[in-house]
């Protein structure tokens, strides 16, 4: 197990290292040059030669690509993230007031996809080819369908049409005001949950399917096992390691469509950072968002490693 | 469920390929009535966005200042935007941009992949090494994170939005044809076309590729889906296609910037068409790779 875990730690170090490569090149060697990103192809053209080269001196960026790299990674590891052009609060700072909301909003949509998910998947998985199982598939092949930010924009303008309510506009902490931070999070978790519920559901669908064709099964209900017990306790532990994978690899989902769900329902959390720094382009504050939406969507993924580990020794021995 | 395994099938006939395309799609009606009926929306839509012109009831950027954010009425099937733009053709127009992006991204970034991952399972050894770290790397971006980087580090525009979405899609194809060569070089036809002294390059294109056509139609269906959603957020969040051309996420993203309250013609019609579109395409899949290959069912 000890030896699982240190190699799949240096392999998650090794990746969050080429990840912080990738994100270099692509924010700061694609766009050929960044002041053009940051003033606008017009705004540059008005740009005079001593101006441009001032500014380049300014932002660090006249110096070899290799020493910005070094620059760069040094800067994050002293939890500095830099500042936006457009606004005097620093990026960590930002992270710190705003990631909490994004958190939270990821978490409740993990715990919503699986007490949606698991379920629909057991009754869809119990009685598979009826009627019941045809609507849930259909219903979860929807839901892969439709995108989330469009859900979010239609749940707003109904509830504002039909109860003239609106979710309050300003961030509040879970501590200090819980009744206003549930309303912030319920909407974007809930759009974000159900996605994944419509993956969750199939997955388990498919793996409650095969296990329970195995011999142990048949063996439980041979002893004369009450089905649901064989089920709950037999079947659905092993059925329900792969849906654990997918749900990791769905974070990536998550993690993402916080994005523009964020910003369909208004919720002042990091995804809706996210976008303003995308809409302004703000390349220094986006590539550090990036960064850090990539390195934590690496983490998660550990854990989730290592819980499958944990519960299925085949892994944990190979 | 199909017996067919696509190495049992009967090889067409010389200059019988059309007919043979033709009995697959009439075997898709028979065995996967649903799947079809999707495909036959699917089809539509992609009719719809080549003859937009034809079909569109307005020309897409014309301004009608006497019907300015007006709901839907008898002129006006979709209503008007605020400055007075018919919605229905802006929707009719907007599948186009989708469509060729969905269309370009794929046939780039599931095609490059596949590729590559052709590559990767036949050689083996430290090419595929190199190769599945840096697919590892790719794989460790969200999507839609890393096609939003990529769209803003190269600036807005049709073609930086097909490579954006391409790029996210590479990963993908690569896995999933490397994983079918793998198993298709170990198997006897491949060792005895070796045994007689083909080259790698008749190999690999004669004797392999065919075989990678199922697993490679049934993943290109379905990041067509995906792809229409990627594009969508992307033009959502103001780093698709600029406006004014239309696209379905930049109407979508349009209507929230009108003001506090979008009027809910401008919210409902263009997402019910991104919804619309992809449910087809994914459904097609579905019922695709039913038929071609059953032994895929949930593997994709």
């Amino acid at each position: 197990m000890y030896s699982y875990i240190a190699r799949r730690l240096a392999f998650g170090a090794l990746t969050v290292i080429g990840v912080s490569i990738m994100v270099f090149v692509v924010m700061r060697i694609l766009p050929g040059d960044p002041l053009v990103a940051i003033f606008g192809p017009e705004g540059y053209t008005k740009l005079t030669d001593a101006q441009r080269e001032s500014y380049m001196r300014e932002l660090g960026l006249s110096d070899p690509l290799w020493v910005q790299y070094l620059a760069w990674v040094k800067d994050i590891i002293r939890g500095d993230f830099g500042h936006s052009f457009f606004r005097s609060e620093s990026v960590a700072d930002m992270i710190l007031r705003r990631g909490p909301l994004t958190a939270e909003i990821a978490l409740l949509s993990v715990v919503l996809s699986w007490l949606v998910g698991i379920p629909v998947a057991i009754v869809s998985a119990l009685k598979p080819n009826t009627a019941a199982d045809s609507i849930v598939r259909f219903l979860s092949i929807l839901f892969l369908a439709v995108p989330g930010f469009w859900i979010g924009m239609l749940i707003v303008l109904g509830l504002l049409f039909w109860f003239g309510y609106r979710a309050p506009m300003a961030g509040a902490s879970l501590f200090t005001d819980p009744w206003v931070n549930l309303q912030l999070v319920i909407g974007p978790a809930f759009v974000l949950g159900m996605g994944q519920a419509a993956y969750i559901a199939r997955m388990g669908r498919s793996s409650l399917l095969e296990v329970i064709r195995e011999d142990y099964v048949r063996t439980a209900r041979a002893k004369g096992l009450n089905s649901r017990w064989v089920i709950a306790l037999h079947a659905l532990p092993n059925a329900l390691l792969p849906v654990i994978t997918l749900s990791g690899v769905l974070l990536g989902l998550v993690l993402a469509g916080s994005i523009p769900v964020e910003r369909a329902f208004g919720t002042p959390g990091l995804g809706y950072s996210m976008f303003t720094a995308v809409y302004e382009r703000d390349v220094f504050v986006m590539q550090n968002l990036v960064f850090l939406y990539s390195a934590v969507f690496v983490l998660l993924n550990i854990i989730v490693d290592l819980t499958i580990a944990f519960l299925d020794p085949r892994i944990r021995l190979r | 469920m199909t017996t067919a395994y696509p190495s049992e099938r009967t090889l067409p006939a010389n200059g019988s390929r059309v007919r043979a395309a033709l009995r697959g799609i009439g075997r898709l009606f028979r065995r996967a009535p649903l799947s079809a009926f999707w495909g036959v929306i699917a089809a539509l839509i992609v009719a719809t966005a080549i003859a937009a012109p034809v079909v569109a009831p307005y020309p897409p950027l014309k301004s009608d200042f006497r019907a300015m954010q007006k709901p839907p009425s008898e002129t006006h099937w979709f209503g008007t935007d605020q400055i007075g733009r018919d919605t229905l053709s802006r929707v009719i127009y907007g599948s186009r941009t989708s469509l060729t992006v969905a269309m370009g991204a794929v046939i780039f970034g599931t095609t490059l992949g596949a590729l590559w991952g052709l590559a990767c399972g036949y050689f083996g050894g430290r090419f595929d090494m190199a190769s599945q770290r840096v697919i590892e790397f790719l794989q460790s971006f969200p999507d839609l994170i890393l096609a939003m980087a990529i769209a803003m580090a190269l600036g807005g525009g049709l073609g930086t939005v097909i490579v954006a979405i391409a790029i996210t899609r590479i990963p993908f194809g690569g896995r999933v044809i490397r994983s079918v060569v793998l198993s298709l070089k170990e198997m006897q036809y491949v060792e005895a076309a070796r045994g007689i002294g083909a080259s790698h390059r008749r190999l690999m294109f004669r004797h392999i590729l065919p075989q990678c056509v199922a697993p490679y139609l049934i993943l290109a269906t379905t990041h067509l889906g995906v792809a229409i959603v990627i594009e969508a957020s992307l033009g959502f969040l103001g780093v698709g296609i600029p406006p004014p051309n239309p696209t379905w996420g930049n109407m979508l993203s349009d209507a929230l910037n009108a003001g506090l309250v979008p009027p809910w013609w401008l919210v409902l019609f263009p997402g019910a068409a991104i919804t619309l579109t992809v449910l087809a395409f994914n459904l097609l899949g579905d019922g695709i790779r039913d038929l071609l290959d059953p032994r895929l069912r949930g593997s994709i």
